[in-house]
């Protein structure tokens, strides 16, 4: 039996591997895009943190405000003045920066003890103008309690009386956590990988060998069917581990590729955590080709069984989103659905949180469970599917 | 040696109210010796092919016995088709393997040793005349190098009985002729026990040392080619299949349309 199994397992691992043009979309999909939106995502964040560290802000009529201007340059601050058509720059997002708008009357008004109105131009559609917003909405809260803090003292009042208590900001998570938010992509990235992995593969050993027409003459030779399924199954499962370990592997070079520094220090994604995820995807690996393989068994062609299998897809993608729109966050049932599951663990494992046996072995236990009833059902249909 | 006794099989196609039982196999019953090639001729829906699947374990018979060298089918699968060579009607190959490939791991599936089964694949490749192909992927091949391919991978395992089903489908004239003589050689030079069906009289009477006629499920009648035309009564062999094969009425309506 396990003889057989074997010679299956070889030839279909050969089979799979030989289908070069698929297996180089699947590595190209599935393990390059990952590393490559990590990078794209650091070049944007590096491009604001460039920003911050510019110390810089756009200006329209700064001339009309001395006062200002000598504060924004006490605090370091360079002033360039706003392009003439600053508007639809920021509207169609070539502008970087919000614009801030000074009135001709400004420095009139500050003497008089009057209240002059200043705009904050940027557009909720230009990210990256909406993010510089608030930068300079500090530094112009830092101007108006200089000029309140001044009145005072000329009055003679201490500047507590207009401050009833002083506020601290100190943010608990740890820089574990922080990195977290930016990693939650990584877990999707994985897991689709190992679904696209196994796909394929899935497929071709049990509604492509239908379409052949080679499903009936392999159950003409006195091999067991069980051990048929079992080596499919273990080819399936290997190439889906395969681009799992890939997958998991190819984030720790895309590190070195991160620009800005502060990204590449919260983003800890290390040989512990890389280790880790392939440790929770090899059972879902299996338990993925053990779904796909069952669904694809009871199509006649491969067309057929891609369609059957988008079912699969979207679960995998949509599932691990219910932590999203769950706001009790994780839930104790999330452990005993896979792909949600994996997930769940992954970002524990991101976060830098020591995992539970008991947890792991659950996600395990229903991966094994998933493999065994996906074979026993593949095993069952094999030859009226042959037939048909 | 193959025997067949009282083979039925009935199916029912659809589900629930249009649900429809349909006899394909209703009393089949013949007995193929060793060194002898038996053919099963029928017209296209007889029931032969379910038949042969039957002889080859792929599916049940609702009755009846088959036995293979005295090995029970439906008892001993395994062993049964250990005995049996089966190119069946589907006979896809993996087009991403090369010829000697698809024919090792058959031979690998049916307990042999690489190192015997690739020896295999080298006789076979002479004994069929195509050697040329063993070591190309068998994707882009002809139909007859298909043919070919698919043959060898039924008999890697050097077995006693052979089960063709129609293996002339789709075969040109020059690769007809290669098969009869690749299966002449394999009766005489080695004993074997062949069956083949088809629904071309010149295909049976050509090759075949023992005819079964099969219509609508049932053995109709059986013997040489000699022995059948003079229970008919006629010298043509065509009329001699259309006489025993089909009812009176349905020869009329054959000749209306």
């Amino acid at each position: 039996m396990m003889a057989r199994a074997w010679t299956v397992y070889c030839k279909e691992l050969v089979d799979a591997l030989r289908d070069r043009r698929t297996l180089l979309m699947v590595v190209l999909s599935s393990v390059a895009v990952g590393p490559l939106v990590l990078v794209l995502v650091s070049q944007l964040v590096s491009g604001i943190e460039k920003r911050a560290e510019a110390r810089m802000v756009v200006v329209q009529g700064i001339e009309h405000a001395p006062t200002l201007a000598n504060y924004m340059a006490r605090q370091a601050y360079t002033i360039t003045p706003a392009p003439a058509n600053f508007e639809r720059l920021l509207r169609d997002s070539k502008l970087a920066d919000p614009v801030l708008v000074v009135p001709p009357d400004f420095e009139a008004l500050l003497a008089r003890g009057e209240v002059p109105v200043v705009e904050l131009m940027s557009s909720a559609g230009n990210q990256r103008a909406q993010t510089g917003s608030g930068r300079v909405f500090r530094l112009l809260r830092g101007f108006n309690q200089e000029q309140a803090t001044l009145r005072l003292a000329v009055r003679g009042i201490s500047p507590a009386a207009l401050e009833a208590m002083q506020v601290e900001e100190r943010d608990l998570a740890n820089p574990g956590t922080r990195a977290a938010q930016l990693a939650t992509m990584v877990p999707f990235f994985v897991l689709m990988a190992v679904l696209y992995g196994a796909l394929n593969a899935a497929l071709d050993t049990t509604a492509g060998e239908r379409e052949r027409g080679s499903l009936e003459p392999l159950l003409m030779n006195p091999a067991p069917k069980a051990a048929l399924v079992l080596g499919k199954w273990g080819a399936v499962a290997s190439v889906g581990m395969l681009i799992a370990v890939l997958s998991c592997l190819s984030f720790l070079p895309g590190q070195w590729l991160l620009r800005s520094e502060t990204l590449a220090a919260l983003f800890q994604f290390g040989l512990r955590e890389a280790l880790w995820f392939i440790a929770l995807l090899l059972p879902l690996a299996g338990a993925l080709s053990a779904v796909l393989m069952a669904i694809a068994i009871r199509c006649k062609s491969f067309k057929e069984a891609q369609a059957n299998a988008t079912v699969v897809i979207l679960g995998v993608s949509l599932l691990p989103l219910v932590t999203l729109f769950n706001q009790e966050g994780a839930a104790p049932w999330h452990l005993w659905v896979p792909a949600l599951a994996q997930s769940t663990l992954m970002g524990r494992v991101l976060k830098g949180e020591t995992l539970v046996a008991g947890d792991v072995l659950i996600s395990v236990a229903v991966s094994i469970a998933l493999v065994v009833i996906g074979l026993a059902y593949v095993t069952r249909t094999l030859r009226s599917a042959a037939l048909r | 040696m193959i025997e067949v006794e009282q083979l039925t099989k009935r199916f029912t196609q659809g589900s629930g109210r249009s649900a429809r039982v349909v006899q394909a196999v209703d009393g089949v019953e013949f007995g193929a010796a060793d060194g002898r090639i038996t053919g099963l001729l029928g017209p296209n829906g007889a029931g032969k092919t379910t038949t042969l699947r039957m002889v080859a374990a792929l599916i049940a018979p609702d009755a009846g016995r088959i036995t293979v060298d005295g090995l029970d089918v439906a008892t001993q699968p395994a062993l049964a088709l250990a005995r049996m060579g089966v190119l069946s009607d589907a006979r896809g190959l993996y087009p991403r393997l090369t010829a000697r490939e698809n024919i090792v791991y058959y031979g690998r599936l049916h307990g042999m040793s690489a190192a015997a089964a690739n020896a295999r694949a080298d006789v076979l490749a002479s004994t069929l005349d195509m050697r040329g192909l063993l070591d190309r992927r068998t994707e882009g091949f002809s139909q007859g190098e298909r043919m070919k391919t698919a043959l060898a991978r039924a008999l890697v395992h050097d077995p006693a009985n052979i089960i063709l089903d129609e293996p002339t489908n789709g075969l040109d004239v020059l690769a007809t002729r290669s098969l009869r003589q690749a299966l002449r050689r394999l009766r005489d030079d080695e004993g074997k026990c062949i069956v083949f069906s088809s629904h071309i009289m010149q295909e049976v009477e050509r090759l075949c040392d023992h005819v079964v006629l099969v219509a609508h499920g049932r053995t109709a009648a059986r013997g040489t080619v000699a022995e059948l035309s003079a229970m008919a009564g006629e010298t043509d062999f065509e009329e001699t299949f259309v006489k025993l094969a089909f009812s009176p009425e349905e020869r009329q309506q054959g000749a209306a349309t």
